[in-house]
């Protein structure tokens, strides 16, 4: 039995007996190359799930959207590693009680499926370990390798020309597992901290303030990225905050669900070097 | 140009209730005063607002029969209002109207009219009622049914002491049970039983019922067990509004268009538009 | 014989439009998107995508839209109402899902109050349809009754040649008509053949769609649930959209000055129907998917005998959860009635 089969049925048996009141999978999309996020609430519901290398979303943006988990019920998940490191983060921050998500873990390598072991987030802290010497996808290093090489006059304009698209929609705040907050900072009006409008300043209000807001709780799971509608190389941002509170302070988002959050816990070890 | 607002004065202000004024406002341009006296009618709408805050949509409180300036009554709670509860005289806000449809008060002429309004939503309810007993003569028996939910809530005190002088009128007052004062001598209890316990006739009768939509709910139910027929009952909506002109997409219940093909409503239309979109 | 405008010559058409005082726009590819910008050479131009990500309708209604500027000192305030640029334009290779959008979208901005930002923009614009030579997964204009070389909202329509050569040309409407008189020694006649209008399959069936919709009873269906449980609410489709005109009014500045502007809103978000005492109409994900899908192939016929919809399929294409239209209106197409 394959994994994809393997796992339905542990879904649909789940869902069967009542452990779980809902499973977040993937199913088959509009196109050969998608799919989309399904959500199997019966046993028949979950033979649609699927599972291939196709599966690259991270679905933990749902557990934290519509108040899911207030009723204290189950849900089962499909999880690749970025996917845990999200959920990590998320029960580190209690946005998520680990006992109520029930993890079907996989990854995919070499454009295949391998299962991860494990059903429960404290299964899993082999990933998180090796977040600590993983590297990032070449294309992301070439990339920011790339930006760091220039000059601050050339990154800004730069980033610039990026944010000179941002329409505003705010697609990577909902596609972000993180950006759970019941009300946006954008969306206060009394006073209006950030401009609504998508103009130079604007842009740049937005981008800056959602990079420091994931500074240290980001799983580069590239959520916003795929989802901006312009384009615009977030994963890039998201990736040079992560490695400033590396180095600052030793810190990999996501390693463990028991980790303290690295911008609202405080440690006398903590580097001063900020404190002019 | 379709969204420049026309600059007006404020006259001065008056505290209904706690957190509500009243603002009046007069025209700082002849030729927009002159555009207001050739559109208004009760029942219409405008947006106000204050520059480097933003605008609030209301009715018009005032009647169409006084037409030098314009009253507003608001209820300070968001970012405009807010600020324009601390405008003072000689301040300049801003008013876009009026827009929307208006109470077809010459249809009402020579019939009965009752008018019930809950906490707030006396404003709108007050502009046709003045508009009616400003040519009193055109109308039969005037009766009001106001309701809040204490008596500090009760807006335009000083009219309310008006009506109830006039013997042309019939003035019913209510607060809810717990709201009262102890020298409150008229009645507590929901507007909804206070007025099935007025008992007014359904007979030649046009009700103008404006309230939260709870009381509006129930009160329905009461003119229906009354004997009105909802196509007797007007009533007005407020959604959320940006243009005020049809245009920014956010104001519609089903298919209709609040800004331009309402405010105002029979109690029929609004029973025909999806509910859950209410 | 027809006219047409060989490939070779497009440099000398824009030069000749730029000498008559025109801005020319065109498909582009910069920073990583594609959309539509000036442009002054042929080789600028992006023409062979497919469809731009963005739509020809940010130059018509853009994103952030200054309204009024003004100025606030003690007891007075001076305020002076904003105009867009008076700048003679062509939009060239706009393709005819997005050149229709123009045209659906300008009874709505002239009902009753006219909307002066759009229809100065308008007025100043000559829109220069290339009619499509390739369709993608999710293209779906034939799905709403247009098709691949419509003129819908077109002044000028070309048809790309077989021999890649060129477009056969010709003018849909007045402005065009003018606009060719300018460009008309480059024009050359040719009895070259058009290539192929490629086939786009009806992915729903519209009238089926639309009476479903009609019908008072399916709006508290259960399927608007269903079908939209796994939209994140990201409004990337309505922002996408070249017949989406949501908007906000919103004062940006500081104490003593700043500027009202007109912005992009959606009826995705949350915040796009709240009132101040917290009451939401469309308080959750389904119920504002329902009144976008309403809206397009509802509301907005019944207001204005139009479907607010001219299936470019961007909604599908850039869907982060890969929904869309298309997907809604086939699960309504194939329920069972």
């Amino acid at each position: 039995m394959g994994i994809q089969e393997q796992y339905r049925s542990e879904a649909a048996a789940l869902l069967s007996s009542g452990e779980v009141k809902l499973v977040i999978g993937f199913g088959p999309g509009s196109t050969a190359d998608r799919r989309r996020p399904l959500f199997a609430r019966t046993p028949e519901e979950a033979e649609k799930l699927v599972l291939d290398p196709a599966c690259i979303s991270n679905l933990t943006t749902y557990l934290v959207a519509g108040g899911l988990l207030s009723d204290g019920k189950k849900v089962a998940i499909f999880l690749k590693p970025d996917g845990i490191r999200s959920l990590n983060i998320l029960v580190s921050e209690c946005q998520v009680k680990p006992e109520q998500v029930v993890i079907f873990g996989y990854a995919i390598e070499n454009n295949e499926i391998r299962p991860l072991s494990g059903r429960s987030i404290g299964d899993f802290a082999e990933i998180g370990s090796k977040i600590r010497t993983a590297t990032p996808p070449p294309a992301v290093q070439k990339e920011a390798e790339r930006l760091e090489a220039m000059s601050p006059a050339e990154r800004f304009e730069f980033w610039k020309e990026q944010f000179s698209k941002c329409i505003k929609c705010y697609a990577c705040r909902q596609a972000c597992p993180m950006c759970y907050c019941r009300r946006c900072i954008v969306d206060v009006n009394q006073p209006q901290w950030v401009s609504t409008s998508s103009h130079t300043l604007g842009n740049f209000e937005w981008n800056l303030v959602r990079a420091f807001h994931l500074a240290g709780r980001c799983a580069a799971c590239g959520a916003c990225d795929r989802a901006c509608p312009v384009n615009i190389p977030l994963r890039l941002i998201n990736y040079r905050m992560g490695k400033e509170v590396k180095e600052a302070f030793d810190y990999h988002a996501g390693e463990s669900s028991d980790q303290k959050p690295v911008l609202a816990s405080f440690s006398q070890d903590d580097p001063e070097t900020f404190i002019l | 140009m379709i969204y420049t607002p026309f600059p007006m004065r404020v006259v001065s202000k008056r505290a209904e209730a706690p957190g509500v004024n009243t603002l009046k406002l007069e025209f700082v341009r002849q030729e927009d005063h002159e555009f207001f006296k050739a559109n208004y009618q009760t029942g219409m709408f405008g947006l106000y607002g204050i520059y480097g805050e933003g605008e609030s949509t209301f009715c018009v409180a005032s009647p169409e029969t006084r037409k030098d300036y314009i009253e507003c009554t608001f209820r300070q709670s968001g970012r405009v209002t807010s600020t324009l509860a601390n405008a003072d005289a000689g301040d300049i806000v801003t008013f876009r109207g009026p827009y929307g449809n208006r109470f077809p008060i010459e249809q009402f002429e020579g019939k009965n009219l009752l008018f019930i309004a809950g906490g707030i939503a006396l404003p709108p309810t007050r502009s046709v009622i003045w508009s009616c007993l400003d040519q009193r003569e055109k109308y039969k028996d005037v009766t009001i049914v106001y309701g809040a939910r204490t008596v500090a809530d009760l807006v335009y005190k000083h009219e309310l002491e008006e009506w109830k002088q006039r013997d042309d009128v019939n003035l019913v007052l209510t607060v809810d049970p717990g709201g009262e004062t102890p020298d409150w001598t008229d009645h507590v209890g929901f507007v909804p039983t206070v007025l099935e316990q007025a008992a007014p006739s359904p007979e030649n009768t046009i009700a103008v019922l404006c309230g939260p939509p709870i009381m509006i709910k129930f009160t329905l139910i009461a003119l229906e067990k009354l004997g009105f027929t909802a196509e007797n009952v007007y009533t007005t909506l407020e959604n959320r509004m940006k243009c005020g002109v049809g245009k920014c997409g956010r104001c519609n219940v089903g298919s209709v268009y609040i800004c331009k093909e309402g405010p105002v409503f029979t109690a029929a239309e609004v029973q025909a538009m999806p509910q859950a979109d209410l | 014989m027809t006219r047409i405008l060989p490939k070779n010559k497009l440099d000398d058409c824009i030069a000749a439009w730029q000498k008559a005082g025109y801005s020319v726009l065109a498909p582009v590819q910069r920073h990583d998107m594609s959309s539509f910008d000036e442009v002054q050479k042929a080789s600028d131009m992006a023409l062979d995508l497919i469809l731009t990500e963005r739509t020809i309708k940010d130059h018509f209604f853009p994103q952030t839209e200054p309204l009024i500027k003004y100025k606030i000192s003690k007891h007075d305030i001076d305020s002076e109402t904003m105009t867009p640029p008076d700048k003679k334009r062509i939009f060239f290779g706009v393709r005819p899902c997005d050149a229709s959008g123009l045209a659906i979208d300008d009874p709505l901005f002239g009902w009753d109050y006219k909307d002066d930002y759009w229809f100065r923009r308008r007025n100043n614009s000559v829109i220069v349809t290339i009619a499509c030579a390739e369709a993608d997964d999710f293209c779906m204009c034939t799905s709403v009754k247009l098709s691949p070389d419509s003129t819908k909202g077109a002044d000028v329509m070309l048809r790309p040649l077989a021999s890649g050569n060129g477009w056969q040309i010709e003018a849909v409407s007045e402005r065009g008509t003018a606009l060719l008189d300018t460009v008309s020694p480059l024009l050359q006649e040719s009895s070259d053949q058009a290539a192929p209008v490629p086939q786009v399959a009806e992915k729903f069936d519209v009238e089926k769609v639309m009476e479903w919709l009609a019908d008072p009873a399916n709006f508290e269906s259960q399927f608007w649930k269903d079908i939209s449980m796994r939209c994140i609410g990201c409004g990337s489709c309505t922002f996408l959209c070249p017949t989406c005109h949501c908007f906000d009014i919103q004062d940006e500045g500081d104490t003593y000055q700043g500027i009202r502007r007109k912005n992009w809103d959606s009826c995705s978000f949350a915040l796009f129907t709240m009132h101040t005492s917290g009451h939401n109409p469309r308080n959750a994900q389904s119920t504002r998917w329902r009144q976008r899908i309403m809206h397009k192939f509802n509301y907005y016929q019944g207001k204005f005998g139009v479907n607010s919809c001219s299936g470019c399929g961007r909604c599908t294409r850039q869907c982060p959860v890969d929904m869309g239209i298309t997907e809604t209106l086939q699960a309504i197409t194939n329920l069972p009635r």
